[in-house]
């Protein structure tokens, strides 16, 4: 089992969160998972917790599409935020698009966090490949 | 004594003869002589008496010693002509008669010289002689021979340059019917005939343009013609001249014929051709251009310049180029131009100015040549505007895969997910709840795929046509099907539409787009007021512009923009967002060839302009 003290899930499909969380509860244990229906949501949340000094999670797991504020949207916002220490983001979409891919690419390439991209379904044995502090 | 007498009286006979003679002795001296004699040769001694006679004509001719010499043998000489030049130098010519002198035995006893002063005949028969040369070198060079038809004798003679042109021998006698039978048969034949007749029984004279064929065979063009002579009222015959004007007939008619053909081909070119002067004002036109300017008679553009033609703009740009072309003696070739006559109607040429060079090297006007490619243009265009709409809806059509694709996969990744935790699951509560979850899955694909239908019916669906609709009326139908929903939001609409516009539109495609704009406009309203929505037209160009202005919380356009019609996309936290609304609206517009252009302040409100085409 591996320790993680804080966990984001991004997404507005509920299914997905359902089942990240069952797949997390089998490879990690966790303090803290909070989810938020959108990058909105997650980021106002992060800024909060930075002027509050308190802690970021570790593990974010991200999806693309979503109302308001989209992955791709949050990541810009997130990168930009001066955040010293690397922070692991799993992107997690149902997307084959190779836009996205070159996208991922680009942002993974601008900042000092790790991030990768994953296509649902997330199957059990690679979940704790990318549950791990980065 | 008597002797004495006899030679004093014969002398003074001698002397007073009329003609100029002389009689010489044996010895070949003067012994008489007449004073015409002495007159006529102006000797310098007038004292010629005793005088041999080759001391007085000292250059005479070798010839004429021989002849003296044989008179005093009994023999007659023929007449001789002599040159002698005078004492002023000028040449003078004598016809010489040398008879021996008999005494009244039979006895030569001298010669006796007749001369006569033939100076004048022989000039005349000179000049006589040179103007037959001449004569016969003109009438060679200018190929004119002459003819006489004697009537009386029945005979007609040719000049050699008449042999010459009839192409006979020159010893070839013709007579009247021969010649006339020269003649082409047909009209050349018939003319002449009655030509000859006219003039030989009427007196009247002739000049006719005939062909005749020679004696090789050659058909030649010639001028025939005829004047009677009379004398004293007795016709005595024609006489006349027959000029050969084959070259010129036929350069004349190759001339014709080249300009025929070059009118015939510049006319029926598919190809406005027309020729300007210095002052561009038209001097020549073909038939494409006189069909392309509406008038059926050239001369009705000749003289006018570009100005009296077409649009001043259109014709200032036209002058600027000939100007161009004529000062600079370089042609434009091939250039595309813009044409807007005076009615308005606008042409696309292929336009070429060409320099007409004059011998001075300087321009005197210039040649246009151009080619109507309207159509062609026109073909481009409807081209370009299909390749526009191709690339749009594969454009459309890639996006589209792309939605279905990635709206199918996340469910299908849901089921497999679901299904896996299913499997492996023991706990009945849990295994009950992730049931619960893939009916949810179901759901949610099932709506997907219904939503997607919809998409693709609107864009597949060529059997709906579009109508003359009456705007107002559409409205007024949504808006009574929304009653409830506007009357529980408080909202008020404000409709500006004119009661007569009718556009043109798929019915139910407007119903669709009204219902979804208007519930748009109301479920995003600006909660602190309550919801305004006013519907205006206007129009631009061949769109008629329905505009849908709301005063909701308005969007974010540089955040959202390039979203708002997406599928699937949704910007506000609203409970009924589904993000298919304005995705549908969008593919309905477009699939009656019009477009939507947004305005939006956030806080402020939205105003949607939907492009209605009124083309089919």
């Amino acid at each position: 089992m591996i320790r993680i003290s804080a966990i984001y899930i991004i997404d507005d499909d509920p299914i997905t969160v359902f089942g990240i969380k069952k797949l997390l509860s089998t490879v990690a244990e966790c303090d803290e998972i909070t989810t938020y229906a959108n990058g909105k949501l997650a980021i106002d949340q992060i800024k909060a917790t930075l002027e509050n000094k308190k802690s970021l999670p570790e593990v974010i797991f991200l999806d693309i599409n979503m109302p308001i504020m989209d992955g791709w949207q949050f990541l810009e916002a997130f990168i930009s935020l001066a955040i010293p220490q690397k922070i692991r983001i799993n992107i997690v979409t149902s997307s084959i698009d190779a836009v996205d891919r070159d996208k991922w690419k680009w942002y993974k390439s601008k900042t000092h966090h790790t991030i990768t991209f994953n296509n649902k379904p997330i199957k059990k044995e690679g979940i704790s490949e990318i549950t791990k502090v980065a | 004594m008597l002797k004495g007498t006899q030679t004093g009286t014969n002398n003074y006979l001698v002397k007073q003869l009329p003609i100029a003679t002389a009689f010489l002795n044996r010895k070949l001296e003067v012994v008489h002589a007449s004073d015409k004699w002495i007159e006529y040769f102006n000797f310098p001694d007038r004292d010629v008496f005793g005088k041999k006679i080759f001391t007085l004509f000292k250059d005479s001719h070798k010839n004429w010693q021989k002849v003296l010499n044989d008179c005093l043998k009994g023999k007659a000489s023929v007449n001789g002509a002599e040159r002698f030049m005078d004492s002023e130098q000028k040449d003078r010519w004598f016809e010489w008669t040398n008879v021996p002198w008999h005494d009244e035995k039979e006895n030569v006893i001298g010669v006796i010289l007749q001369t006569e002063d033939i100076t004048d005949k022989v000039n005349n028969e000179l000049n006589l002689e040179k103007q037959h040369l001449l004569f016969n070198d003109k009438s060679e060079i200018a190929k004119i021979g002459s003819w006489n038809l004697d009537f009386i004798n029945q005979e007609l003679t040719w000049c050699t340059t008449s042999k010459r042109i009839h192409e006979v021998s020159l010893d070839f006698e013709p007579n009247i019917d021969t010649a006339i039978d020269f003649y082409k048969q047909g009209y050349s034949r018939n003319t002449i005939s009655m030509a000859v007749e006219r003039a030989m029984v009427e007196g009247v004279p002739f000049s006719e343009k005939l062909q005749l064929v020679t004696a090789k065979g050659n058909e030649k063009w010639v001028i025939a013609s005829g004047k009677p002579i009379f004398k004293h009222g007795i016709f005595l015959g024609l006489m006349g001249t027959i000029q050969d004007i084959s070259e010129e007939v036929l350069a004349d008619i190759k001339t014709k014929e080249n300009e025929l053909l070059l009118k015939t081909l510049i006319d029926n070119l598919p190809l406005n051709v027309f020729i300007k002067d210095l002052d561009s004002k038209k001097v020549l036109v073909n038939k494409s251009e006189c069909d392309y300017l509406g008038v059926k008679n050239a001369n009705e553009l000749l003289g006018k310049n570009d100005f009296d033609l077409y649009d001043k703009k259109i014709a200032q740009i036209s002058r600027d180029e000939d100007l161009q072309v004529i000062n600079s003696l370089k042609p434009i070739l091939g250039k595309e131009t813009r044409c807007v006559k005076k009615d308005g109607t606008v042409t696309t040429f292929l336009t070429s100015k060409i320099p007409l060079i004059g011998d001075d090297k300087t321009a005197n006007g210039l040649i246009g040549i151009s080619l109507d490619i309207s159509t062609l243009k026109q073909k481009e265009e409807e081209l370009r505007d299909l390749i526009n709409v191709t690339s749009l809806q594969n454009k459309k059509l890639i996006n589209f895969a792309h939605i279905v694709s990635h709206n199918l996969r996340s469910h299908s990744a849901n089921f497999s997910m679901l299904l896996d935790f299913l499997i492996n699951e023991q706990n009945g509560e849990e295994r009950e709840n992730i049931t619960k979850m893939l009916v949810e899955a179901s759901d949610n694909l099932l709506e997907t795929l219904e939503n997607l239908n919809e998409v693709v019916a609107i864009n597949t669906n060529t059997n709906l046509n579009k109508k003359p609709t009456a705007l107002k009326e559409t409205v007024a139908k949504v808006v009574l099907n929304l009653a409830g929903f506007l009357k529980n939001n408080n909202a008020k609409i404000i409709d500006e539409i004119s009661d007569d516009l009718v556009i043109n539109v798929i019915p139910a495609y407007l119903e669709s787009i009204l219902m979804n704009f208007i519930t748009n406009a109301v479920k995003y309203k600006e909660p602190s007021r309550n919801p305004r929505i006013t519907l205006g037209t206007a129009k631009s160009g061949k769109y008629t512009v329905l505009s849908i202005k709301d005063n909701g919380m308005g969007i974010d356009l540089k955040k959202y923009g390039d979203k708002l019609f997406g599928m699937y996309k949704t910007f506000h936290n609203h409970k009924d967002a589904r993000g298919i609304g304005l995705y549908i609206t969008k593919n309905q517009i477009e699939a009656m060839q019009g477009k939507i252009v947004t305005q939006s302040k956030v806080g402020i409100g939205t105003t949607f302009n939907i492009y209605f085409n009124d083309k089919n």
